[in-house]
């Protein structure tokens, strides 16, 4: 076949595929009532929460499930990238300053604080621990940041902390499903399955929801913090690896070169062509298109996935190893892929779980090094994006599941051989940055201990339902119809957490 | 004031005019297809089962007629004008009009709701809460002799019932699909892969009329039938090769995948099939197969993780159960009225605490070893059990010879130590086992004791010499015995100690002192379970030393295990209550297994218990149990369901495209067919309308583009297991090999990265890394990836319907995953090895034994093209050659390599991504 010959055969294709596109549009919305659509068409039915009719009218096209589409209302973010430190950081030794517990450093817990609480390896009456880190204010908002992250003080100014942080859930699985999906329990979609499933993604050559994991191990709850649950498959995160493929599958095979992949999937097109031909179902259509876009993918996610292009002077400000496997790397390339228009990257480092059980996880010694290896590149992030424009349309979220104690763990009420906290409910600090959220600021507030909120107290929902507001959506009215109910994101709490939005 | 005349004149005109049109329309409104849709869509939010704005709701017709709080009703049967209802809705003032704070209705709406209140706002019944009555398939109209439909088209009855609805919109069915096309589709459908090559081959020589039925036979006659849909049921069944949750460790349950292929190729019947799985172990004298049948219900997840609460997760599986029960078997969104009544569908919120009283007995307590487990002795010792009964039963008595084999079966029934509390120097460990350090102490409340004089228990220690007390009631309390620990080499020992006979029940204290500790934070002692009973009976019968034997080598003999449902005894009964809005921390009144009152009576007969459950279920009756398997088989078929909502046949439910049809087959189903699966799907796949071409012509596409009137065959996706299974054939290495532990074929490095556990994915190699894909190890937190890439679900909850998606990452995984690229070279080989002697030829031949027809032209003319061109590439380059075979080295020829590039091509078509 000649240049010219494909080029036409390419074109009429392509006209085709736009009416075909049309016409299940169309026959998709003139259906929707029945069909497919009513899954989606959420709480038009009503609900069996409060949520009232008139929600939003997410359409689920099966055939193009990843199409960008508009939010009810105008959004302050255009993409998320989550920063989840897995194992959950101490706020006591970051920012949460607590100079009156380094006073009772070494006491005896008091009674008061151990009645009627459960934890999950404090036995008997541990001892008090105070704050292992210097604090200063930073920046203009004179905000506390720990000497543990010198890099972030200096763009204190550009966050939101929410201090008030608590949850309900005292096990890494449960609190990190609880933070990402909504509910202690697996099965329900992640925040970033809710955001594809409702705005799409802008780069068809890449997947919408992307995950990049370091510390040499999944997240507790393993990829059910980022599945799609009841929401359609195709909404999941797609792991992305920085060693072997980036994106599963996406090499072709030993041996397989560009020209022939190329070849292969013109020669599978045309058989496809010859079928579409005979059956006319706009099926065939999407799928032709879909090995296009695979074919594009394949060029797509490996480039976006090799960050050895970067400038020398980007390296340096994010303190990136090309060829290793690290956090750094990972949130350089959670930028770039948000610069290709990736809606939602989410990155989880594992370690941050400082039991004090072994010198890696005592709050004096490796939850330091933990603080050396995403300290520079998360203010790298926030600079770089700031630089591109992007800061104002990227939504930033960085925290962990769940807080620490202001007491030192005594694991089965033995003394642990180092320093170190157990998990805690009661109080955990996230920050936000970017796309609309107030710059400098800091909500809520612990006792003087640390140990319980006191003012601005948030719940992992709201959080959620902040984030999908500055995406443009109403958390009570985005819902998807499952097992005979409408089901959100926050499930029947959360509240927008209205005093941080600037 | 202007306007609002003229709106009301224009209203008073629209009333009249409509109250005229309806008058003349003498058919009357249908509560169920036109009233209820309306209410559930405006009103059933405030005025329902969640709430009840102004005391007034439309769920159940008592309600709806009965006083509001103004103290006088809403709806007055038979005066529109006088019911509060329909005022309401017709009032400008939006802080009075209906519904509040929306749009209003349409006149439309209004009209239907008006007429029905005129005639008497009659309450109907849902369609699926029916009882299945015998329904009369139409038959065809001839006007006067003048024309006849096309009654030549009908196979069978289902067919009667689509031409009827053709014929109502002007639609012809398509035409009877070509062989080829037919073997392969029925095939698919039938056993989950293309047909094996005898089996073909005869359907294909065969001209004769009967030629397919006789296919329908074999195929549902071939083993692999069982297999195809025991694939469907893993994910009603959420079964997974693990536990769930973070550590997502292992669990031997494999053997239940095995019932159900064997369940599936007897063709049991679908009522014995769910009696066995929700209560085999409560039938008489059950055999290792209905214990297993039982793991149904213990595909449950279980939480391994340190300080969980073993009772909260305990509760979370056995509404799992009664939410899959519902959902799987019924069809129905029962999961709903967990924090509430059900906002649409006539079930109240205690009817779920009451249905789930008939679950909360069975003996699982989120144990780290998921008891109650099945033990699968060797065949030596399932003969010395045999033995030990029989003398059992012929030297003390029956019940003893079947309690004696109950118990090792199953070790039931137990008490685990996770039930024990009031730890001082003692805890629970990981929170899986009661362990006690020197002068440790932890009680064990509420336990029978009913005059047992032997204490049973299963337990470690590193230490010898600990000293074990029992005191009666309190630590002070009388002491029940003292016993001696003997250390414990390895792993676990069962020892068991004469107590002096007690009644009664009891709070045990227990003690543990050990001088021989030197380090306080030493733990003595674990107990994992305790069994307060008698000891082994028949002393001084002849036999009595050897039996006595016996019974204790059984005890400790090497086992396979499989987790089952073993009920609690009446002195172990947990009473059930209500959760206030589905808190199982609050606790509202107890209640008594039952079930709903809007559906068939419970059997006035059957035992208050899962049993009983499934007696109630399989009863014809039961309006959802055939109407949910029958529209399941067909969704299976047809890729859609004639109810196209399968998890939601209630009011919120798609409604049926044929409903007499969907009601007429599960009545054949349940009366005529004795529950026969394989027959049900025989009449499906017999009928003219299965076998319609599946092509598109434009007729059909203007007037039908979903297809809901079945005027051709629907092309659908192909399944995951169905992609796998079929290149696998295709490509001739797929294992036959049936049965056995899951199987890890190749799976790209990483994809297991679970916290505090060190498994891994151990590839297989030789004829288990080709078997078909029920076969493959899934764990919930990490399946498979190129399978849930074609939309498999986790199995962490019951999931009745896959939703089909179409992505770029498909395109990757049957392109590029190492597993396909294996088989596309597998495929290449074969080509060649076929006798065809010219690339042209070998195409050729693949293209039949992928699709069964040959290929056309154009598509030969480009798959050449790409073989051309790789065998250019190719010849030029022996390290690429070498690489694409993957170190096959005996067949390292740029022809296999370029072959293999079109193998892969052919293995990613279109058709054979679907099903024709």
């Amino acid at each position: 076949m000649t240049q010219k010959e494909l080029h036409n055969q390419r074109l009429v294709k392509e006209a085709e595929q736009t009416v075909m596109r049309m016409n299940t549009r169309r026959h998709f919305l003139k259906e929707s009532a029945m069909g497919l659509g009513a899954l989606a068409f959420g709480s038009l039915f009503g609900s069996c929460s409060n949520t009232t009719a008139q929600s939003s009218s997410v359409v689920f096209d099966p055939a193009h499930p990843l199409m960008p589409k508009l939010p009810p209302f105008a959004a302050k973010a255009k993409s998320v990238i989550y920063l989840h430190m897995a194992g959950a950081p101490s706020q006591l030794e970051l920012f949460d300053y607590k100079p009156e517990l380094m006073k009772m450093d070494g006491q005896d817990c008091p009674p008061s604080l151990l009645e009627g609480k459960r934890f999950a390896f404090i036995r008997g009456v541990p001892k008090m621990l105070g704050p292992q880190a210097k604090f200063a204010q930073h920046g203009q908002s004179g905000l506390w940041v720990s000497e543990h992250m010198p890099h972030l003080s200096t763009v204190v100014d550009e966050l939101c902390f929410l201090k008030g942080v608590t949850t309900d859930q005292f096990n890494h699985a449960p609190a990190q499903l609880m933070v990402h999906t909504g509910s202690a329990r697996l099965g329900r979609p992640s925040l970033g399955a809710w955001t594809t499933y409702g705005l799409g993604t802008e780069n068809q050559n890449l997947p919408g929801f992307v995950v990049l994991t370091s510390g040499g191990r999944n997240p507790d709850a393993g990829k059910s913090v980022w599945g799609s649950g009841f929401l359609p498959s195709v909404y999941q995160g797609v792991q992305c690896r920085s060693e072997g493929d980036p994106v599963l599958f996406i090499k072709d095979p030993d041996g397989m070169s560009r020209d022939l992949r190329k070849a292969s999937i013109d020669a599978i097109n045309q058989v496809n062509a010859e079928e579409y031909k005979a059956y006319n179902d706009p099926e065939i259509l999407s799928r032709i298109s879909q090995y296009e876009m695979a074919y594009k993918m394949q060029i797509a996610a490996p480039e976006v996935m090799n960050i050895n292009n970067e400038p020398q002077y980007i390296h340096d400000m994010y303190g990136t190893k090309p060829g290793e496997s690290c956090f750094a790397n990972n949130v350089l390339l959670a930028r770039k892929l948000v610069e290709k228009g990736v809606r939602f990257v989410q990155l989880f480092d594992w370690g941050w779980d400082s039991h004090g059980t072994d010198a890696s996880l005592a709050i004096d010694l490796g939850f330091i090094n933990k603080c050396r290896s995403v300290d520079k590149c998360i203010t790298a992030l926030l600079l770089d994006l700031k630089q591109r424009g992007l800061l104002e349309e990227t939504l930033v979220v960085w925290g962990g599941e769940f807080g620490r104690t202001p007491m030192m763990e005594n694991r089965e009420g033995k003394q642990n051989p180092y320093k170190g906290r157990d998990h805690h409910t009661e109080a955990f600090t996230i920050w936000m940055a970017g796309a609309g959220i107030k710059k400098g600021f800091s909500y809520g507030e612990t006792d003087e201990i640390g140990y319980s909120t006191i003012s601005g107290k948030v719940e992992p929902y709201d959080v959620q339902a902040t984030i999908l507001q500055q995406l443009g959506f109403d958390h009570e009215k985005f819902t998807y119809e499952f097992q005979g109910r409408q089901f959100r994101l926050t499930d029947t709490r959360g509240k927008l957490i209205n005093d941080i939005l600037a | 004031m202007n306007k609002k005349i003229v709106f009301i004149v224009i209203i008073a005109t629209l009333v009249i005019a409509t109250g005229w049109m309806m008058g003349a329309n003498s058919k009357p409104v249908d509560f169920t297809t036109q009233v209820k849709p309306i209410i559930n869509k405006n009103c059933i939010t405030c005025h329902g089962g969640v709430k009840q704005k102004g005391g007034f709701s439309l769920l159940f017709r008592e309600e709806a007629l009965g006083n509001t709080e103004s103290g006088k009703p809403a709806i007055i049967p038979g005066d529109p004008d006088n019911s509060e209802l329909i005022r309401r809705l017709t009032l400008s003032d939006p802080e009075d009009r209906m519904p509040y704070k929306h749009d209003a209705l349409s006149k439309e709406d209004i009209d239907i709701l008006r007429q029905w209140v005129k005639e008497g706002a009659h309450w109907g019944q849902h369609w699926a809460y029916a009882p299945l009555q015998p329904v009369a398939v139409p038959q065809p109209t001839s006007f006067f002799g003048l024309f006849h439909t096309s009654s030549s088209w009908v196979t069978n009855p289902i067919d009667n019932f689509i031409e009827q609805k053709l014929t109502d919109n002007n639609l012809q069915p398509s035409p009877q699909a070509d062989k080829q096309t037919l073997l392969r589709r029925v095939s698919l459908d039938i056993i989950g892969m293309p047909a094996p090559e005898k089996i073909a081959n005869s359907f294909l020589a065969d001209n004769s009329d009967s030629a397919y039925a006789r296919l329908v036979d074999a195929l549902l006659a071939s083993p692999h039938y069982g297999e195809k849909w025991t694939s469907m049921w893993l994910d009603i069944a959420r079964y997974a090769d693990t536990k769930g949750y973070e550590a997502d460790r292992g669990r031997n349950i494999w053997k239940y995948r095995d019932w159900l292929i064997n369940a599936f190729n007897t063709d049991m019947p679908y009522d014995s099939f769910i009696t066995k799985q929700l209560a085999g172990d409560l039938l008489n004298n059950p055999t290792d197969a209905d214990y297993i049948a039982t793991a149904f219900h213990r595909n449950t997840m279980t939480n391994d993780e340190g300080g969980t609460e073993n009772e909260e997760f305990r509760t979370s599986a056995v509404m799992d159960r009664v939410n899959t029960t519902w959902q799987g078997l019924m069809g129905s969104t029962f999961a709903c009225v967990q924090c509430h009544s059900h906002p649409y569908d006539p079930f109240k919120h205690d009817d779920y605490y009451k249905f789930m009283a008939f679950f909360n007995n069975s003996r699982d307590e989120d144990t780290e070893a998921d008891y109650p487990l099945l033990r699968q002795y060797t065949t030596t010792d399932s003969s010395n059990l045999l033995s030990l009964t029989r003398w059992l039963a012929a030297n003390v008595s029956t019940n003893s010879a079947k309690a004696y084999y109950s118990f090792l079966k199953t070790w039931q029934p137990t008490i685990n130590s996770l039930q024990c509390d009031q730890f001082k120097n003692a805890a629970l460990v990981s929170s899986w086992y009661a362990g006690m350090r020197n002068n440790g102490s932890c009680r064990l409340k509420q336990v029978t004791l009913n005059g047992a004089s032997q204490l049973m228990f299963r337990y470690t220690a590193s230490v010898q010499n600990g000293v074990w007390a029992i005191h009666l009631d309190s630590l002070n309390g009388p002491l029940l015995t003292t016993i001696n620990l003997a250390a414990v080499k390895e792993g676990w020992k069962i020892a068991a100690v004469s107590i002096p006979a007690t009644d009664g029940v009891h709070d045990l204290y227990f003690t543990y002192h050990n001088n021989t500790i030197d380090n306080p934070e030493t733990t003595g002692v674990l107990f994992e379970w305790f069994c307060f009973g008698q000891p082994f009976p028949g002393r001084g019968k002849p036999g009595y030393d050897n039996a006595y034997h016996l019974f204790w080598s059984l005890m400790n003999a090497p086992v396979s295990t499989t987790p089952v449902m073993f009920e609690n005894p009446d002195y172990m009964h947990r009473a059930s209550y209500v959760f206030e809005r589905g808190n199982w921390l609050v606790k509202g009144n107890v209640v008594n297994p039952d079930v709903p009152k809007s559906l068939n009576a419970f059997p006035a007969k059957a035992p208050r218990n899962r049993l009983g459950v499934a007696m109630w279920l399989t009863e014809k009756q039961n309006p959802l149990t055939a109407r949910t398997m029958v529209n399941r088989v067909w969704e299976q078929l047809f890729g859609t369901g004639l109810a196209e909502t399968l998890e939601d046949l209630g009011s919120q439910g798609i409604p049926p495209t044929h409903v007499d049809l969907l009601n007429w087959l599960s009545y054949q189903y349940m009366n005529e067919d004795h529950w026969s699966t394989k027959q049900l799907i025989r009449t499906i796949v017999m009928s003219s309308t299965y076998r319609q071409d599946s092509k598109m012509n434009s007729d059909a596409q203007q007037n039908d583009p979903g297809n809901k009137l079945y005027g051709r065959f629907p092309r659908t996706r192909l399944s995951a297991e169905q992609i796998r299974d079929q290149s696998l054939c295709i490509s001739g290495i797929m294992s036959g090999k049936m049965f056995g532990p899951s199987v890890y074929p190749y799976q790209p490095n990483g994809i297991w990265l679970s916290p505090w556990n060190g498994d891994e994915w151990r590839q297989n190699t030789g004829e288990d890394q080709y078997r078909r894909a029920v076969y493959t190890y899934w764990k919930r937190s990490a399946a498979y990836p190129s399978m849930l890439t074609f939309d498999g679900v986790s199995r962490e909850v019951c999931t009745v319907r896959r939703i089909r998606t179409n992505t770029p990452l498909q395109a990757l995984t049957t392109l590029n995953d190492s597993a396909f690229v294996d088989m596309a070279r597998h495929f290449a080989l074969r080509m060649q090895q076929s006798g065809a002697n010219t690339p042209t030829a070998q195409i050729q031949k693949g293209f039949l034994w992928a699709t069964y027809h040959p290929i056309d032209d154009k598509s030969l003319l480009s798959l050449l093209q790409l073989y051309n061109t790789a065998l250019q590439s190719f010849s030029k380059d022996e390290q690429k050659t070498c690489e694409i075979m993957g170190g096959m080295n005996v067949h390292t020829t740029a022809a296999t390599a370029a072959l293999t590039v079109v193998a892969n091509a052919i293995l990613n078509i279109d058709e054979l991504m679907t099903k024709n």
